[in-house]
């Protein structure tokens, strides 16, 4: 039974005069208990989809059902849904993590007594217990985003949308929220997070969806996608930009160049290429772990994602629009 | 409905309450703008020269236009800084409609705002030593004019809302509407009299300078001419809101892209 499921989902935007296809074709479904990672590079149209499914931007066309209702029509479905969008203000700063949880509590339907049990459960659960009388704007951009999770889960809903959610936080912070994910998933919620970081989707989610300009190019379980890019790669930088002769031999063998980087998927070849590089000078000689760069580059050149001009500088990570 | 009024009402007063040094500065603010007015009005006409009913009629319009202002900042103002910090669309979550939403949140405050209103006309009243009456009388009048203030503010919300970008609108919009509650539409004749009709708010203040600064009795066909003239700018403003809405969620600016 998918509590989510997206059909056709198109979204073109005009503002002064320019029109820009932010969502072509983004279909998906989430079943209870499991996490999708949505995946794709900044401008891909990753909160787009977010925002349509919970009924905050208008699709063009395509359809979006929450356990069989339309958030856009159906106030019903916004019953289902809590979010987390990007950015880090979902939260009052003038008021405490309590007032917060209440205050929402009541906003999504619940009665002020539900509100309150539901508050002090959460805060003792997401261990802000002893922050509950600070004001939100005193504390930590990791506590911000844990309580804003636990405020998207005041009513108990069973899709959980969270935007980016570990974009800015720091190390210990990120694993915090990491291991809430994997509990809230594991209470039998459906989740769907969106992120431009691989080894995020990879370490939280069953399937991966990834999106490139408006359209899922890639929808596979984690663990697939994952065997599929772990082999052993290497990445050799160089200090200036290779000649054509070089370019080229180098192509022959398989390797993947840009002018400056040469990545090979092929451990065996290493030694014969660093040969033919004698006697450039080499700045770096590195094992790759997968990136989504490398998805990216694998897939143009397995045919299933059209070439791009900028397949590698649209992939920045740690930016925010 | 009733649980959202209540969450509404708690959050504008702990808001209040936290943060009184704001409002006690508005209030005290409000007050020496309109007292630096009187004094420059009184040097003008000269020692001896009695203002009579006419300061009277001026503290209720000054007053009014104060109470608009609150209720401005806290619909138009509050939409857009909530679009700014990103709480709006957590709003529009909300298994409420937005404009039920809004609706309980204006209510909510309107205790708040009417609180802090009272002040400054009574700091207004001991400063100036004018003597306001405040006839049971005059609560049909206030009503009148706070739907349109409603009305005008669900507006200036949806262009807050469209626009994003709306200070300077808003602030341009503030003189225009001093002008609303001072000028003496109850006094204007033929033409110009419909004209007052149609001017929001104007005819509920006409209504309120009467009972508390003249000393008038309600006359019943104004009142209801005052309260159409409410209802049908409150009707107007939310149906201007609910469309902005929409139109915004098509643009997908809610968040204030
Ligand atoms: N309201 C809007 N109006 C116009 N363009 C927009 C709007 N929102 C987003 N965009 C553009 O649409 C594209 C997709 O944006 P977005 O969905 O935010 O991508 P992502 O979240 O994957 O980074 C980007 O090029 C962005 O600049
Ligand atoms: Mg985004």
């Amino acid at each position: 039974m998918h509590i989510l499921e997206t059909h056709q989902l198109k979204k073109t935007y005009r503002s002064r005069g320019k029109t820009l296809a932010a969502v072509r074709d983004v279909s998906l479904s989430i079943a209870a208990a499991e996490v999708l990672a949505f995946l794709g590079p900044n401008g891909a149209g990753k909160t787009t989809t977010i925002k349509m499914i919970a009924g905050l931007i208008l699709p063009d066309s395509g359809s979006v059902r929450i356990a069989g209702c339309d958030p856009h029509r159906d106030s019903r479905a916004l019953k289902l849904i809590g979010a987390v969008l990007e950015g880090n203000r979902n939260l009052y700063w003038r008021l405490t993590p309590s007032e917060n949880l209440e205050y929402f509590g009541v906003l999504r339907g619940l009665t002020p007594r539900v509100a309150r049990q539901r508050a002090r459960d959460l805060l003792e659960r997401f261990d802000l217990g002893d922050k509950r009388r600070a004001l939100v704007q005193t504390l930590s951009r990791g506590m911000q985003q844990k309580l804003a999770i636990a405020v998207a889960l005041i009513h108990d809903p069973q899709l959980l949308l969270l935007d980016e959610p570990t974009l800015g936080l720091d190390v210990e912070a990120t694993e915090s929220v990491k291991r809430l994910v994997r509990e809230i998933a594991a209470e039998g919620r459906a989740i769907l997070l969106t992120t431009h970081q691989l080894d995020i989707a990879e370490e939280l989610s069953d399937r991966v969806a990834i999106i490139n300009q408006g359209t899922v190019v890639v929808e596979e379980p984690t663990s697939e996608l994952i065997r599929q890019f772990s082999e052993a790669t290497y990445r050799i930088e160089l200090e200036h930009p290779l000649d054509a002769e070089r370019t080229n031999k180098l192509r022959s063998l398989g390797a993947v160049v840009e002018p400056k980087q040469i990545y090979l998927r092929d451990p065996d070849l290493l030694y014969t290429v660093v040969d033919g590089l004698r006697p450039l000078p080499i700045l770096r000689v590195e094992r790759d772990q997968a990136s989504l760069r490398d998805i990216f580059l694998t897939l143009v050149r397995q045919g299933r994602l059209p070439e791009l001009s900028n397949s590698g500088g649209e992939v920045r990570s740690g930016q925010l629009h | 409905m009733l649980f959202l009024f209540w969450a509404e009402f708690k959050r504008s007063w702990i808001q209040l309450l936290r943060y009184s040094s704001e409002v006690i500065g508005g209030i005290i603010g409000t007050t020496i703008i309109f007292y630096g007015l009187f004094l420059s009005a009184r040097y003008i006409a000269g020692p001896g020269f009695q203002f009579g009913d006419r300061l009277d009629a001026i503290i209720v319009g000054y007053v009014l236009w104060a109470l608009m202002l609150f209720i401005l900042g806290d619909i138009a103002g509050g939409l857009q800084q909530e679009a700014r910090t990103g709480t709006l669309e957590q709003l529009f979550l909300s298994p409420y409609s937005a404009p039920q939403v809004f609706l309980m949140r204006a209510f909510a405050s309107l205790t708040l705002n009417l609180a802090i209103n009272l002040s400054i006309l009574l700091l207004i009243m001991v400063l100036t030593g004018s003597r306001l009456a405040f006839p049971i009388t005059l609560i049909p009048p206030l009503l009148a004019v706070l739907m349109g203030a409603y009305g005008i503010s669900f507006a200036m919300g949806s262009l807050a809302l469209i626009l994003k970008q709306v200070q300077q609108l808003l602030s341009v919009f503030q003189f225009g509407l001093l002008f609303l509650f001072t000028a003496p539409v109850e006094t204007w004749t033929g033409g110009m009299r419909i004209i007052g009709w149609l001017l929001p708010m104007a005819p509920g203040a006409g209504l309120l300078r009467d009972v508390m600064a003249r000393g008038m009795d309600l006359n019943a066909q104004a009142l209801a001419l005052a309260l159409l003239n409410g209802a049908l700018y409150l009707v107007v403003g939310l149906a201007l809101f609910r469309w902005s809405e929409q139109e915004t969620k098509r643009q997908g600016k809610l968040s204030g892209y």
